[in-house]
């Protein structure tokens, strides 16, 4: 198994990567090379170049303003869970990071990298989503936030052109009475793709649930949010979602509606509606305690 | 182009060019010849090649070189201090951690990772933090043990003692039946012990093949003459230019071509190959070459396959695909049925599964220049690949050598000749210089070899008191392509049914059929374990029905010693019923079954296996093992060469405890050379649970030769009668007065100075005439059969269907326990490979044929996060045909696991999965339709 050719650059700051960039109109951009060397190595696909991010300052950075966490694209998963802000603000992206491959695959891999390869069945996506998160992208001189609900457009395609970077991953800090969970379904304990995911994120105010986001993972073409589970749990007590109560279940429903889940080797259709209730089921449970 | 780049080893620090391309795991091995870090899947999944980058534990095959310029590696060679072992090394050492150590170095080195972010981690972080490393021998138990000892090491707190009491037929003795860490561990450990991928020989190029990219076709042409204009390129071979020898394992059935002739018959069958100076090249090359296929059409379910009108692998054999056909009937099941007063028969289907040792094949072939080869391999069996050879080549045995170097384990996937032994020797024959093959880790799934899936009809009958009256058994092996070790899957599938339970009728009608898919052959428990699967859980199934617990049922029907099964097998020594009450009493059986909630439930299985095969592959009059023994000069060390090979499970160190038992010495003062058809004599090799017996007689009668003329010599010394002298732990002492003695060596020393060389040599060979008349009945013959028993609990999801395994408490008759730690870690291997193949385990084809997940990302084996709670217990027992009484335990270990987790599964859900793996979906299925009933 050996890697096809490819001439490697190494720029130093952002604006020296996003020339290569342009330079470079077949070039890929390598975050940790988790997923871009294995797909190099099946022969899946190939660049002649390759632009490596690895040593741009600014990309590894984790900060904050009053309202928002900027996590830099190229932080590795490892370091977004020992980051001190993520684990303040964002426990639940740490809990859905440390689903991610082997803590190997986490001292490498890194968030961005995980976004941009938009498979259906990452783990990072659904939370972030469920937090409302936006992308940082940059494009030669310019830059624009996206919100990361309209980034994904298929499995394994986003809406970045050719001469993008993703720069940041902007996170919302939860507002007071928010809670958000990642619930995960894979088929052996550790290291292992998840066959459906859900992430919830749930705000209550004096018991009622003022605002939700429910994220289904691996079961559409993309990670998605469940409209029909939302609309359920929108301005309801949270008493009403008590276990086995049937708005808990209807709540289970809307997101098997949302989904639109295929065959494969890890679970067929119906199975992935079935497990996709459940976990729903669950998360909100685990958001709203 | 090659960048130069600087970068820091352990302590020291290199400047080397490398191309952006290079991985960090082949600048180690590859230019900084630093090969203790191993290469397993090269996609990230398996941890072999773990090394601590920056403070950070990466696996290394994920990163390129070019990217670690300026950064600090370290690697296991840096871990020890000189002699020094590293505590983390010195637990993995002791604590029996280490079988084929083809994980450890990336194991080790991630738990250095661990201890250096944690001083202190609790056993289920390091269960946790462990899973990015796989490990396929040891099944984690004995790992995590090691890394808790090593935390305490390192925090200078004194780890628990083991409390061992030897079994009672090992309390005389001195070396055998202690628990003794393995004499390769320590090589092991430390990144040393060199693998055929770790050797390389000056002026050596590489080879790869070009794999059919379609499931059946005829070759129409092929245009090799690009890839052979290709710089770099020295040699292009196909099916024209090698002999039209047909080669395979079992005589009967040679049907494998060196490269495809005209035909091929599944996606990865061989086509061409290439030598080139490197890989890249090869591969470069492999792309140049043009093949025309005319594609026919293709076959995948042996159903289908058996069919009129079905596509024919082979036009002139093997009529309805069918490879091998066995029908036996032993008493009479019509009389037998007849007297049942109940009858229950069920369909199981098993999964096709790969063995997936963490170390892919490799081979190195070297022709000198008296015509002669010598082959370096990773292989089982150094025999059978030495036998096979020669029969290709056209040499006698004296022509080739072949080398096991150590063998990151095999599990039947290496236990017979494979293709890249078989044309590195063409490719090196014509480049005129030493040519390396590897395979990657989809070419070995490929390559299969695997289980064969079986579609088993089984029907029991059995009477009130749960006395089995009748048996009868249907099983379909789906085969593959070309027939491997399928005949004898065969043959075993049936045959090895008789082994645990009495029953006087039974009849068996085996069918292996070949498909356009990658050809099985021999895993662990060959052919059995689907069998076995089977009838535990439908014993079980008949228990629940005629209201008799499952313990009792195999307790009324349990083999005994001394019994002569209808299909013609000797049983000696058995304590199957021990075993029996053994499990029952340690897991609680009587409180917790039929009491546990739902969604909680208990199992039980049982097993066992041959401990060796009674006939070889070929018809062969060789004995079966061969020792011989040289003492050293002075008489202070022993050399044991023993053709046997060992993979990991521990042979050289068994077969070198039964040395050293015979000859009275310590483990000390013994080495051992195997499995080097030039310096040791013939072993039939690791396979068929056959090496602690059959070696280990070989080996103790080589000892026992050197003991004879070490006591002859001492006679003449301390001036006493040989007969009234005894050798034992470096002495050679008056039986009845101990205290008169001289060191051992001093007999040695005299000896050698007085007569030249003190050897020993030994062979084994099993009792003539093993089993009955009829056709096939040499398999599942032995000298002797263990026995084993496990209860498993597990728990499921309900809503999910997802199983977990929470413990299991097994226990097992292998005669004297040789070494019971590694007894132990055999068992613990065999639960987390067995608990693996039930749960996760499955090879899955798209209709074309192609595997669609040939890698350990989507092919999922057992982490330590899945590891359950393990309790072995090795029961009393002594065979008389054993060495000191021992037997197998290797593969019978695998036998009970499959029924076990089946029964829990189906204790804790209330209705059955029937379909290997039990998978999520398949167990909610289950419970989803017994909901609606």
């Amino acid at each position: 198994m050996v890697l096809p050719d490819f001439r490697f650059h190494q720029p130093a700051t952002l604006q020296d990567a996003l020339n290569l960039l342009g330079q470079h109109p077949d070039a890929a951009a390598m975050a940790g090379g988790t997923d871009l060397l294995v797909e190099m190595k099946k022969g899946l696909c190939r660049h002649h170049d390759i632009i490596s991010l690895a040593k741009i300052p600014e990309l590894k950075r984790i900060t904050e303003n009053t309202d928002n966490l900027f996590i830099g694209a190229c932080s590795t998963h490892s370091e977004v869970m020992a980051s001190r802000l993520v684990r303040e603000h964002a426990p639940a992206l740490v809990k859905a990071t440390s689903k991610i491959g082997s803590e190997q695959i986490r001292n490498t891999g890194t968030i961005g990298g995980n976004i941009c390869t938009a498979a259906s069945c990452c783990d990072t996506a659904p939370i972030l989503l469920a937090m409302n998160a936006s992308v940082e992208i940059a494009c030669d001189e310019k830059i624009r936030i996206v919100p990361l609900r309209d980034f994904f457009t298929f499995n394994k395609k986003t809406i970045l052109e050719k001469r993008d970077l993703v720069t940041r991953i902007i996170v919302p800090k939860p507002v007071s009475g928010t809670g958000a969970c990642y619930e995960k379904f894979g088929l052996r304990e550790a290291g292992s793709i998840s066959v459906v995911s859900v992430a919830a994120s749930i705000r209550i105010q004096d018991a009622v649930i003022t605002d939700a986001l429910i994220v289904i993972g691996a079961v559409a073409p993309t990670p998605k949010i469940s409209g029909q589970a939302i609309e359920i749990l929108k301005g309801r007590n949270v008493r009403e979602f008590m276990e086995g109560s049937p708005l808990l279940e209807e709540a289970g429903n809307g997101a098997v509606r949302d989904s639109i889940p295929i065959d494969d080797i890890r679970g067929g259709a119906q199975f992935r509606r079935d497990v996709l209730k459940v976990l729903t089921k669950r998360a909100i449970r685990s958001a709203i305690a | 182009m090659k960048q130069l780049i600087t970068i820091t080893v352990n302590a020291d620090e290199y400047e080397v060019a490398v191309k952006p391309t290079t991985t960090l795991l082949d600048l180690l091995r590859e230019e900084l010849k630093l090969t203790g870090t191993k290469k397993g899947c090269e996609l990230g999944d398996c941890g072999a090649c773990t090394v601590i980058l920056d403070g950070k534990a990466v696996n290394s095959c994920l990163v390129l070189a070019v990217e670690a310029a300026g950064k600090r590696v370290e690697t296991i060679e840096g871990l020890a201090k000189g002699v020094e072992l590293h505590p983390i090394q010195r637990a993995f050492v002791e604590k029996g951690a280490i079988q084929c150590g083809y994980c450890t170095p990336g194991m080790i080195m991630r738990t250095k990772s661990i201890f250096d972010k944690n001083p202190n981690p609790t056993k289920q972080e390091i269960q946790a933090e462990l899973s990015g490393n796989l490990c396929r021998c040891t099944g984690y138990t004995k790992i995590i043990e090691a890394v808790e000892t090593a935390r305490d090491y390192l925090n200078g707190v004194k780890p628990p003692e083991l409390e061992f009491m030897p079994q009672k037929s090992a309390i005389d003795l001195s070396v055998v039946g202690r628990r003794l860490p393995k004499i390769d561990a320590p090589d092991k450990a430390t990144g040393r012990a060199l693998y055929t991928d770790d050797i390389s020989l000056p002026n050596m190029i590489y080879g790869k093949l070009l794999l059919s990219p379609v499931p059946h076709a005829r070759i129409v042409s092929i245009d090799t003459s690009k890839a052979k204009a290709f710089p770099g390129v020295k040699v292009v071979l196909t099916g024209a230019d090698v002999p039209d020898v047909r080669w395979g394992t079992s005589p009967p059935r040679y049907d494998e071509t060196i490269l495809a002739k005209d035909k091929v018959r599944f996606v990865g069958d061989v086509v061409a190959a290439v030598a080139a100076i490197d890989e890249e090249t090869c591969y470069r090359a492999l792309d140049l070459i043009q093949v025309e296929y005319e594609e026919l059409p293709a076959v995948f379910d042996p159903m289908e396959a058996m069919k009129e009108g079905a596509p024919r692998l082979f036009d002139d054999k093997y009529e309805h695909n069918i490879n091998t056909h066995v029908d036996h009937h032993f008493g009479d099941i019509e009389k037998g049925f007849a007297q049942a007063d109940y009858i229950r028969e069920q369909r199981f289907v098993g999964n096709r599964t790969y063995q997936n040792p963490m170390e892919p094949h490799c081979s190195i072939a070297e022709w000198d220049r008296h015509g002669r080869v010598t082959l370096y391999t990773s292989t089982q069996v150094v025999h059978y690949v030495h036998h096979q050879l020669s029969h290709i080549l056209g040499l006698p045995l004296g022509g080739i050598r072949v080398i096991m170097t150590n063998c990151g384990g095999g599990f039947g996937a290496k236990a017979a000749t494979n293709t890249i032994e078989v044309v590195s020797i063409f490719l090196s024959r014509i480049a005129g210089c030493p040519v390396k093959m590897r395979f990657s880790r989809e070419e070995m799934y490929l390559f299969g070899r695997g289980r064969h899936k079986q579609y088993i009809d089984l029907k029991i009958g059995v009477k009130k008191d749960g006395t089995i009256t009748a048996v009868k058994q249907k099983a379909v092996l789906e085969g593959g392509a070309y027939s491997s070790f399928g005949i004898v899957s065969t043959y075993y599938a049936g045959s090895m049914l008789t082994t645990l339970y009495k029953f006087p009728n039974y009849k068996y009608d085996g069918f292996r059929v070949n498909t356009n898919l990658p050809p099985c052959g021999a895993f662990r428990g060959h052919g059995c374990p689907h069998p076995r699967f089977a009838f535990e859980s439908l014993l079980t199934m008949i228990a629940d029905d005629i209201g008799m617990d499952s313990i009792d049922i195999r307790l009324k029907n349990a083999m005994t010693p001394e019994y002569h099964t209808c299909n013609d097998l000797e049983i000696h020594s058995c304590e199957f019923t021990a075993c029996l009450e053994e499990v029952r009493k340690k897991s609680g059986w009587d409180e917790k079954k039929g009491k546990l909630p739902r969604g909680r439930g208990i199992g039980i299985g049982c097993g066992g296996f041959v401990s060796g095969a009674g006939y070889p592959i070929y018809r062969s009059k060789f004995p079966h093992s061969n020792a011989t023994i040289k003492v050293m000069e002075d008489g202070t060390r022993a050399i044991l060469f023993i053709g046997d090979a060992d993979i990991g499970q521990g042979s050289d160190t068994v077969l070198s405890m039964a040395a050293c038992e015979a000859m009275g010495i310590s483990y000390d003062r013994i080495s051992v050379v195997s499995a080097d058809s030039d310096l040791t004599p013939i072993g039939f090799g690791a396979y068929s649970s056959r090496v602690t017996l059959m070696g280990g007689n070989a080996c103790k009668m080589a000892g026992e030769e050197v003991k004879n003329q070490i006591l002859l010599q001492a006679a003449g010394i301390m001036k006493v009668d040989a007969e009234k002298l005894e050798a034992k732990d470096n002495r050679v002492f008056v039986k009845e007065d101990p205290s008169t003695f001289i060191p051992w060596e001093e007999a040695g020393f005299a000896f050698f100075s007085r007569n030249g060389p003190l050897l020993g040599k030994g062979h084994y060979s099993p009792p003539e005439g093993l089993g009955g008349k009829y056709k096939g009945a040499a398999v599942g013959t032995s000298p002797a059969y263990s026995f084993s028993a496990t209860v498993c609990e597990v728990e499921v999801d309900m809503e999910t269907g997802k199983v977990k395994v929470l413990n299991f408490w097994d226990a097992h008759d292998c005669g004297t326990a040789v070494n019971p730690m590694l007894v132990e870690g055999q068992a613990e291997g065999a639960v987390l490979m067995g608990m693996s193949e039930v749960l996760f385990e499955n090879e899955v084809f798209d209709t074309k044929g192609k595997m669609i997940n040939p890698d350990l990302h989507n092919y999922l084996i057992a982490t330590s996060a899945d590891m359950p709670e393990i309790q072995s217990t090795i029961v009393e027992s002594y065979e008389p045909h054993g060495p000191y009484g021992a037997k197998e335990v290797g593969e019978g270990a695998t036998l009970p696991i499959l029924g076990a987790i089946a029964n829990a599964v189906a204790d804790a859900i209330g209705t059955r999965v029937f379909e290997l793996p039990i998978t999520p979906q398949r167990v909610l299925e289950a419970i989803q339709k017994s909901n609606q009933c």
